[in-house]
């Protein structure tokens, strides 16, 4: 029994569904950013995983695509947390389902 | 055999960890929770030979992003609402949507050919920096990506200051500065 590449996307597979199921089920709005972070670091394990499948030359991208997912991620989390922050001092609630402003 | 044994507490430890975010109670248990599980995937990274990203995985997941969530939850005292209901009705529905999604790709995963190729550079540091920043004509180009994401990261800093700054002073704070 050796380590197959097979094992880390079942892994990425799992840790993705957990991630959106705790991005849509869950009502608290920091489970939902949590989940997308989630499913954000499952795909990159699967990329990382896919590289190592790849012959050589190839193999860079799955280093420094990953690289790039986690600068967006890291954005997103900014934007995010900040625009939490405005609506929190609104709302006084961390509900998901009282922000429906944009709802029209 | 023994990269198989690491991998399987590591993948435990992943995935019971990220368990534990989905059932957790308060917000901040749930961070922490989910740095413990940042932290095995970084071990995974270096278990197949990616140093590299799991020190960025370490750097930026668990030491920056993590901790601006959880700074954020301090500072706005949220887990004291206990209104919030963890799940409701719509739940019941999401969660066997997602698993049978998750077992039909799980499926079509398995049946898939797969191996490890022997002859893969693994990815060093010194490796995943050359071909970043191979500035060659007829390089990869990755150094435009690079410099794109200083700008997205400047601009995404400018406008998260510019949105919590709107109300985040109290009233005296504001009209001192007036």
């Amino acid at each position: 029994m050796e380590l197959q590449a097979m094992y880390i996307q079942i892994l990425a597979l799992v840790l993705f569904t957990i991630g959106l199921v705790v991005a849509i089920a869950r009502r608290n709005i920091f489970f939902v950013l949590m989940g997308v972070e989630l499913a954000l670091n499952a795909v990159n394990l699967s990329m990382v995983g896919f590289a190592k499948t790849l012959p050589a030359e190839l193999s860079a991208a799955g280093q420094i695509v990953p690289l790039f997912t986690i600068a967006v991620a890291a954005a997103e989390a900014c934007v995010g947390l900040a625009l939490v922050i405005l609506i929190f001092r609104n709302r006084e609630s961390v509900d998901s389902d009282s922000f429906t402003n944009m709802k029209g | 055999m023994l990269a198989l044994i690491y991998f399987i507490v590591l993948a435990v430890i992943a995935v019971g960890s990220a368990i534990c975010v989905l059932l957790a109670k308060h917000p901040l248990y749930g961070a922490l929770s989910l740095i413990l599980s940042m932290l095995s995937m970084a071990g995974i990274y270096g278990l197949l030979g990616s140093p590299f990203m799991g020190v960025v995985q370490i750097m930026v997941y668990a030491g920056a992003i993590v901790m601006l969530l959880t700074f954020v939850i301090m500072v706005l005292n949220a887990g004291k609402d206990n209104n919030t209901p963890r799940f409701d009705k719509v739940s019941l529905f999401v969660v066997p949507a997602v698993v049978v999604l998750c077992g039909l790709v799980g499926f079509v995963l398995v049946r898939a050919p797969l191996a490890f190729d022997a002859t893969t550079i693994r990815g060093s540091v010194k490796f995943t920096s050359e071909t970043l920043f191979n500035m060659a004509q007829n390089g990869p180009g990755y150094f435009v990506l690079f410099e794109v994401l200083g700008l997205l990261l400047l601009s995404s800093m400018a406008a998260a200051v510019l949105m919590a700054k709107k109300r985040l002073g109290s009233e005296v704070s504001e009209k001192e500065g007036k």
